[in-house]
């Protein structure tokens, strides 16, 4: 082999932490419907961490208490017959949704609601009116302090997961309640995505894998294809309102009606009920048939029963399945493993339906219930920069359900179609329909639905400032952005005058950045100079991260530059460097700035060269 | 604001490299492309500029990082797809104006056929006779491939490319009718 003469350039890894000795304290988060866990990678294994009992799932059970104290877990849970006007369980299955929504769900909710600013249910409690995102913010503050105990430090950020089939709202409810628990997050990640991360890097797997996963309230399918440490999603399938919940829902009615009871029962009562159509369900995984006792009534129910009783269900995610591997056009002969993942699928029932669909065995010899977060944590941790080879580790996910605007007649014009791998962006021109028309308006929707009245709403906006023209001379460019988040970003300009008109974005369904700064000015019980001496002290971090990150790509890059473009960058850096020893907020922010535009064109150049590199490391690989 | 005029300057007279998606993906411009090197070379792409790579950088690099993903993204999507292949090849040689009519009486026919043979599978809800006219169509569009590979590259077949690319673009149509079709009848 004939060595080859050019001399390999160092490589500065982006995400590399500064002080290599010490790693940043990231987790993974599963936020789940009935439980939660938090994970984190320990001596290069992803481990769950636990509370000062030993325990590592928290119940997702939220009670708000008159003394303004909240509880947060399985105490919380235990009280859900008690007070279940205060105690809020499966919040999940709330969050950035409407009430209208969350009505149609189809089950009985026990709490009181009041219509909030942007549709939004909250819920009343003793302490007030809640929206889910506070309610799950409580849930993350637990982990998060959780995990600060464990590791012994303050959490540099993590990654939380979301249900594949969350749409862009329940995504950015999730983050938005992150953002309330003072979390950083790194990336939301899709739970299967996660789970596929876990088994592939445990188990050294290729080709492609299917997850099957079925939580407490959400049902995702995802199809990936493993190559040498990168997962590329090819699908996703699912139903953002199908899980365990619902098969407790199924028992809970056969009992009412067996029972001859009434099924208007008061909140405390559908608790109880609910609590034993699920210990039911899970005596049935094991037992052929079990007793059950409500009041003065009681029956038999076997597993065939009960099977016949979560049928349709089943079926349902079947459905979901098959249409997933037609969108990835991968044929069943190819697939490697079905992995099975969520506490459902310790049903039978569905191993053997999940079985017979996809004719072999589904695997489930990593924890169902812990897959999820131990995923999550491998990923933050790549994410965080802990890992001295992140070429091991790339999730190249998509999106689960297609992006579209309204048109005239209430028909959706699809502008991103459903699994394409993100981030994407795509753009649409559209024009006026009447003669010296100066705004237009757009509707954001989701879904596959042909009608937007039948699709999911995101966000409307007005584009105004149009200059007045005849019909169809106006040209707006509409520009979709979907991030690795899977969150979506919308931005709209008038391209034939010129006039680039301002854009805002109202979401549906979601808390407004307004009402997000409130809360975490509430929560933070700081004077205003506290909050001043922050700021500043922030904004210098900033600044240091900012010199430090330029500095480490000059030193490798810096050949990308010629004399002059260097000299103006330096120049920068020296002003950045003054600014930051001083103490004006505003001095600092404005150089950062400076700085940040006197490297953009650098910052291109160095990601064109590292694409370069990653090319050359492959040629020199196969000579 | 002297300091931001001049970073202005900066920017603008660094010229861009001319790209397009072939030079992105670093494979040769042509219409016959080796798939599995496209999906190694997107990969590798991949890994150095999504912004999973950035989580810990600059806002700027995120934000870089992220239209870099979409771009190589969208690069990926066409250079698969052999219609949007086509299309983008013919774009390069010279804008194709998708809007314009054009007159293809013998595929019209053709189309007018499929349209009925479709709505008849749609009433008869026959699964197999389905699976057959997918098959049929999917010979037929790969047919297509063969004839473009022929001709694009020749200016003087032009006319013929851009009739070849619109029959594409029909027959993908019908094919995504017949998934949708498919998940219908899966009901």
């Amino acid at each position: 082999m004939k060595k080859n003469t050019m001399a390999l350039v160092q490589i500065v890894e982006p995400n590399t932490p500064v002080d290599k000795s010490q790693p940043r304290l990231a987790v993974g988060i599963d936020l789940g419907t009935t439980n939660s866990l938090v994970a984190s990678v320990r001596n290069d294994v992803p481990v769950p961490l636990a509370d000062t009992q030993g325990r590592f799932a928290l119940a997702s059970a939220v009670r708000y208490l008159k003394d303004n104290t909240v509880s947060v877990g399985r105490d919380a849970k235990q009280c859900a017959s008690c007070d279940p006007y205060n105690c809020i369980l499966s919040v999940k299955r709330l969050i950035g949704r409407g009430l209208e929504d969350v009505q149609q769900l189809g089950e009985q909710l026990p709490y009181r609601f009041q219509d909030g600013d942007s549709q939004m249910p909250l819920i009343e409690t003793v302490q007030g009116c809640k929206s889910p995102v506070e309610v799950s913010a409580e849930i993350l503050k637990v982990l998060r302090q959780r995990a600060e105990q464990v590791l012994g430090g303050d959490l540099f950020g993590a990654v939380i997961t979301v249900p594949a089939y969350f749409d862009d709202a329940q995504r950015q409810a999730t983050k938005d309640a992150a953002r309330l628990a003072g979390i950083n997050v790194l990336r939301l990640l899709n739970e299967p995505t996660a789970a596929a991360v876990a088994y592939g890097l445990d188990k050294q797997a290729e080709g492609v894998i299917v997850v099957y996963d079925l939580g407490g309230g959400t049902f995702d399918v995802s199809i990936l294809r493993l190559t040498r440490g990168v997962f590329e999603v090819l699908a996703t399938g699912g139903d953002s309102a199908l899980g365990g919940d619902d098969f407790d829902h199924a028992i809970a009615n056969w009992i009412v009606q067996q029972a001859g009871v009434s099924s208007d029962l008061e909140p405390g009562e559908q608790r109880r009920l609910m609590r034993l159509a699920c210990d039911v369900k899970e005596a049935l995984s094991s037992a052929e048939s079990t007793l059950v006792q409500y009041k003065a009534w009681q029956a038999e129910l076997s597993r065939a029963d009960f099977e016949q009783l979560i049928t349709p269900l089943v079926a349902r995610s079947l459905k979901a399945c098959r249409r997933a591997l037609r969108d990835s056009d991968v044929e069943l002969e190819e697939i490697a493993a079905v992995v099975m993942v969520g506490g459902s699928t310790r049903v039978p029932y569905v191993r053997e339906q999940v079985a017979h669909m996809f004719a072999r065995e589904p695997l489930a010899d990593i924890d169902p219930d812990k897959v999820v977060a131990l995923g999550a944590a491998l990923q933050a941790d790549v994410l965080a920069g802990n890992q001295a080879d992140s070429d091991n580790l790339l999730l190249l996910d998509v999106i689960p359900l297609s992006l579209g605007l309204e048109t005239m007649g209430d028909l959706v014009e699809k502008i991103v179609p459903r699994n394409t791998t993100i981030p994407v962006t795509r753009t649409q021109d559209f024009t006026t329909a009447r003669d010296g028309q100066t705004a237009i308006a757009l509707h954001i929707v989701q879904g596959e639905r042909e009608l937007a009245s039948a699709s999911r709403s995101l966000a409307r906006f007005e584009l105004r400032g149009i200059p007045p023209m005849v019909a169809g001379a106006a040209k707006v460019r509409v520009s979709f952005q979907v991030d690795a988040d899977g969150l979506l970003s919308v931005t709209a300009t008038e391209t034939r005058s010129g006039v680039e008109a301002r854009v805002e974005i109202k979401p549906s369904y979601g808390l407004s950045e307004d009402a997000i700064s409130r809360m975490l000015e509430e929560s933070i019980e700081n004077a205003e100079q506290d909050r001043k001496a922050r700021g500043l002290r922030e904004q210098q971090v900033n600044a240091q991260r900012l010199l430090e990150t330029v500095r480490a790509a000059l030193q490798s890059d810096g050949n990308l530059l010629n004399e002059q473009e260097r000299a103006l960058i330096d120049e920068q850096l020296e002003k950045l460097e003054q600014a930051q020893q001083g103490d004006e907020i505003g001095a600092i922010a404005r150089q950062i700035q400076q700085l940040n535009a006197a490297t953009h064109e650098f910052a291109s150049r160095r990601m064109d060269a590292t694409v370069k590199r990653a090319f050359a490391g492959r040629q020199l690989e196969e000579v | 604001m002297a300091n931001a005029a001049v970073a202005k300057a900066l920017v603008s007279d660094m010229a861009k490299p001319t790209s397009n998606f072939f030079s992105l993906l670093e494979l040769p411009l042509d219409f016959t492309v080796d798939l599995a090197l496209l999906s190694h070379n997107y990969r590798e792409a991949a890994k150095a500029v999504h912004p999973d790579r950035y989580a810990s950088a600059s806002d700027q690099d995120k934000r870089l990082a992220v239209q870099r993903s979409a771009e190589l993204n969208q690069a990926y999507e066409t250079l698969k797809s052999t219609t949007r292949r086509a299309l983008y090849l013919l774009n390069l040689q010279e804008p194709m104006d998708e809007e314009a009519t054009v007159q293809d009486t013998e595929f019209f026919m053709q189309q007018i056929q499929w349209r009925e043979e479709l709505e008849d599978l749609s009433d008869s809800e026959d699964i197999a006779a389905l699976e057959v006219f997918k098959k049929r169509l999917r010979q037929l569009r790969g047919e297509l491939d063969i004839e473009f590979a022929a001709v694009w590259q020749d200016g003087s077949q032009r006319e013929l490319a851009e009739r070849l690319v619109r029959r594409m673009q029909f027959l993908d149509k019908v094919l995504y009718e017949v998934r949708q079709l498919e998940e219908r009848l899966d009901d």
